[in-house]
């Protein structure tokens, strides 16, 4: 396996990640993308740690690890606003909350 | 001694007039107002008594420098010499009996305390004018009098006539006053000083004497135009028409202002400016005198209001005194202001004696004084200023000397001496001094003008006589002409009658000589008084003259010798030329008693006996009763010209403030407003606020069009920012 394989997956679930953000239509479903958004970076830290820099340098994996610590705050967060958004207009579809149209 | 004395002459009365001014800005009254005033004026009274022992000897002057301007200094000052201490005794005397006489006259007078107050100060201001040593504080005492004069002649201002009154007087003497100032800046702008006595530096008299010959006509025009204050405050002709209607003020005010102070501040001017006369400013104060005390004369005949006859009277003996000094019986002038003064206020104070008397039927004083008859004279009595009063009317008068004895008596007296009969009556020495003065002068100078004078003199003697007697024929002899006020006189109390008598008294002559004999008054030289070149001085006869003429008359040797001390007086400055007076004096003595005796006669025959008709005397000579009558038309042609000019005059200006001052400043408004504000206005509404407008509405309008990006959906924001890195690193792929 080599680094390229990495950068492909990393590339295709980024590709997805971005998909999901802009067309779904359920927040959760996009709270899923930028997960995946998420993950297909921290598989590129964990790559080029791993392929580019010498091996007793793990500053990309741990950051990495920091990046899904960062994953699950930020979930918590998004599903508290998503209940907040909810309780507020009764629907979590973005495209219906759109009081700061101009 | 003597500066604490003058200082408490002229402290006395101003205090009491500050105490009625401060207790009445705290709207309080000392208790009894007119005690106080009239306690005042008497330790004035004996205060000038003291002086009179002390500045015998020489003058004395007593100056202050009061304000300093670059290098001309105003001071402030007393000058006393026998003039001033004869002029302190003669106002205080005056005041003090008037003070007393208005304790009676005015009882009952909602304003009773004020109008003491106000005699106070009017007796201040007199005394300050008299004592200062410089034409400033002269100045100052002279406005001083025309204010008290003001508020005294208009004390009862619910009468309309009084209130006019006040106001003519005020105006009138204003413009002498006039006069009188330039005079005095001429005489500041040639001397730099007003004090008129040498101190440390030479005062006006002293500079004056120094002048030389070419400055003669600018000395005469100042010494006429101070003698212009002169005319204004003395009442002389043409300035003369206040004096009658200050009738309209209380009687006592009548009685001051007429002897001791107001008019009497005229002739002390003109008698303290001696020194600076010369031949024309002389013979132009003689002839004023001279025609004053004639007219004012024969106006007096014909008045039918007791008060005005006796103003009349004033005018014409103001006149004489005029007249005195104007031919440099300086002397005479003084000696008869001074038996003017004591005569005149007994009469005029036994005139409102008398006005008092009649006042009791009117229940509520003055309420009633417009109530006059209007009998056969109806249509002349319809003049301006002639409305009588019926208690003045001497036609309601007649027989009230068995009513009022003392009155009676104490004004007879007073006419006896105003009518210069013979020897026992002081108003004859003094008379007669100036008949003797202007003949004296008139043979001494042998000149046409002074020959003039002194029949016009003559004539007003007599016609004094006729008219005086007049007054007491109507007033006290005969019958009552109206029985129902004839029924309510009585005589006065006794604080009115009491300075009848104390007038009376002071009329005989033993009082007045006395200070004019002696040398106790001495003429000041006339440095610039020259007799003219033609003039032959007559033989020195004097002492024969007099001794003769007073041995005619049967006159004890005593009133001879006071006579011939009299002269010595009059002979001490021999230089400045009295030599004539020896036959003159014979001469004017001689005719003066034929005159006054003629006069008198002339006045029984139609007053008394009857035996010649006034009223058919008067449709004779209709024209001139009619100018006697309208006082030579000085009223009218004041109000006709003078008054009517002024009108005019003043809606001249009035028509040019209103079309062209007010037209420039509609104008100008209109301009502002129509042209200049449009244009500004319009600028600014279109414009600026067009600017303004506009940047609101092209934000407005950018803003409606920008707004739509902002479309709240996230989706699109987040696609927009894709679509912007993706075009980004397409940018970056090419660079």
């Amino acid at each position: 396996m080599t680094l390229q394989h990495y950068l492909v997956i990393s590339a295709i679930l980024f590709t997805l990640g971005i998909f999901a953000v802009l067309t779904r239509r359920n927040a959760i479903s996009i709270l899923m993308g930028i997960e995946l958004i998420l993950n297909s970076c921290n598989l590129n830290f964990a790559a080029f740690s791993r392929f580019v820099t010498p091996s007793d340098d793990i500053n990309g994996q741990i950051i990495a690890i920091f990046g899904i610590v960062l994953a699950a705050a930020e979930a918590a967060v998004f599903l508290a606003i998503i209940l907040a958004i909810y309780r507020e207009f009764g629907s979590i579809r973005p495209d219906e909350v759109d009081t700061l149209k101009g | 001694m003597i500066v604490s004395l003058i200082s408490l002459i002229l402290l006395c009365p101003l205090a009491a007039f500050a105490v009625f001014g401060l207790l009445g800005l705290a709207n309080r009254r000392f208790p009894r107002q007119d005690y106080l005033s009239t306690a005042a004026m008497l330790i004035a009274l004996a205060c000038s008594f003291l002086l009179l022992r002390e500045v015998v000897p020489k003058p004395e002057a007593h100056t202050l420098n009061w304000i300093s301007l670059g290098d001309v200094t105003f001071s402030m000052g007393f000058y006393l010499d026998s003039v001033t201490v004869i002029m302190l005794i003669v106002v205080t005397l005056v005041s003090s009996l008037v003070h007393i006489f208005s304790i009676g006259y005015m009882h009952g007078d909602p304003r009773y305390p004020r109008f003491f107050a106000y005699l106070s100060l009017f007796s201040f201001s007199m005394l300050f004018l008299v004592v200062s040593d410089n034409l400033l504080g002269i100045y100052i005492g002279w406005e001083l009098v025309g204010l008290c004069s003001y508020l005294l002649i208009g004390f009862w201002f619910e009468k309309d006539s009084a209130a006019n009154a006040c106001k003519k007087a005020f105006l009138t003497t204003r413009v002498g006053d006039v006069g009188m100032f330039i005079g005095m800046m001429m005489l500041f702008a040639k001397f730099k000083t007003l004090s008129l006595y040498d101190g440390e530096t030479d005062g006006i008299f002293t500079l004056a004497a120094n002048l030389n010959t070419g400055d003669m006509v600018w000395l005469s025009i100042a010494g006429i135009l101070i003698f212009c204050g002169a005319i204004g405050k003395s009442a002389q002709m043409p300035l003369h028409t206040w004096l009658p209607d200050a009738m309209e003020g209380p009687t006592p005010v009548s009685a001051l202002i007429h002897a001791a102070t107001m008019v009497a501040a005229g002739v002390y001017l003109t008698a303290r400016m001696f020194p600076i006369l010369t031949e024309t400013s002389s013979l132009v104060i003689a002839y004023v005198g001279g025609i004053t005390a004639l007219v004012a004369a024969t106006i007096a005949i014909v008045r039918f209001d007791i008060k005005r006859v006796l103003a009349y009277s004033t005018i014409s003996q103001l006149g004489y005194m005029m007249l005195a000094i104007g031919v440099g019986s300086y002397v005479a002038g003084l000696f008869h202001l001074t038996t003017h003064a004591f005569f005149k206020a007994l009469l005029f104070l036994g005139s409102g004696s008398v006005i008092h008397a009649f006042h009791a039927m009117h229940a509520h004083g003055h309420d009633d004084e417009h109530a006059h008859e209007h009998n056969e004279d109806a249509e002349t009595e319809h003049v301006l200023g002639s409305e009588i009063p019926s208690d003045q009317d001497m036609r309601n008068m007649g027989g009230l000397r068995h009513k009022m004895p003392i009155t009676f008596i104490t004004m007879l007296i007073a006419t006896l001496s105003i009518s210069g009969v013979p020897f026992i009556f002081s108003g004859f020495w003094s008379k007669d001094k100036i008949l003797a003065g202007v003949l004296g002068r008139a043979m001494e100078w042998n000149s046409a003008h002074h020959y003039i004078l002194f029949v016009i003199a003559l004539l007003a003697a007599g016609i004094t006589a006729f008219y005086m007697f007049r007054l007491i024929f109507m007033t006290f002899f005969g019958e009552p002409r109206n029985q129902e006020m004839h029924d309510m006189a009585h005589e006065s109390p006794l604080s009115m009658t009491v300075p009848l008598i104390v007038l009376a008294i002071l009329s005989f002559p033993v009082v007045n000589t006395l200070w004019f004999n002696k040398d106790y008054v001495k003429p000041p030289p006339q440095p610039h008084l020259h007799a003219p070149t033609h003039a032959q001085v007559a033989p020195d006869t004097k002492t024969g003259g007099t001794g003769f003429a007073l041995s005619i008359f049967g006159v004890s040797e005593a009133v001879a010798a006071e006579e011939d001390a009299g002269h010595g007086t009059q002979d001490a400055h021999a230089d400045d030329g009295h030599h004539g007076h020896g036959p003159a004096h014979t001469i004017a003595m001689i005719l003066s008693i034929c005159v006054a005796g003629l006069g008198i006669f002339l006045s029984w025959l139609f007053y008394q006996r009857r035996t010649l008709s006034a009223e058919s005397v008067a449709t004779t000579f209709r024209p001139v009763y009619n100018l006697f009558w309208h006082k030579y038309y000085f009223d009218e042609f004041y109000d006709g010209v003078l008054v009517a000019l002024t009108v005019w005059k003043a809606r001249l200006f009035a028509q040019f403030d209103g079309s062209v001052v007010d037209g420039i400043v509609n104008g100008v408004g209109v301009v502002t407003r129509d042209i200049l504000a449009a244009f500004v206005g319009f600028f600014d509404n279109r414009v600026v606020d067009g600017l303004v407008n506009r940047v609101a509405q092209v934000t407005w309008v950018v803003g409606g069009r920008i707004r739509r990006i902002q479309t709240g959906a996230i989706q699109t924001y987040l696609f927009v920012v894709l679509a912007g890195i993706v075009l980004l690193i397409l940018i970056f792929r090419a660079l």
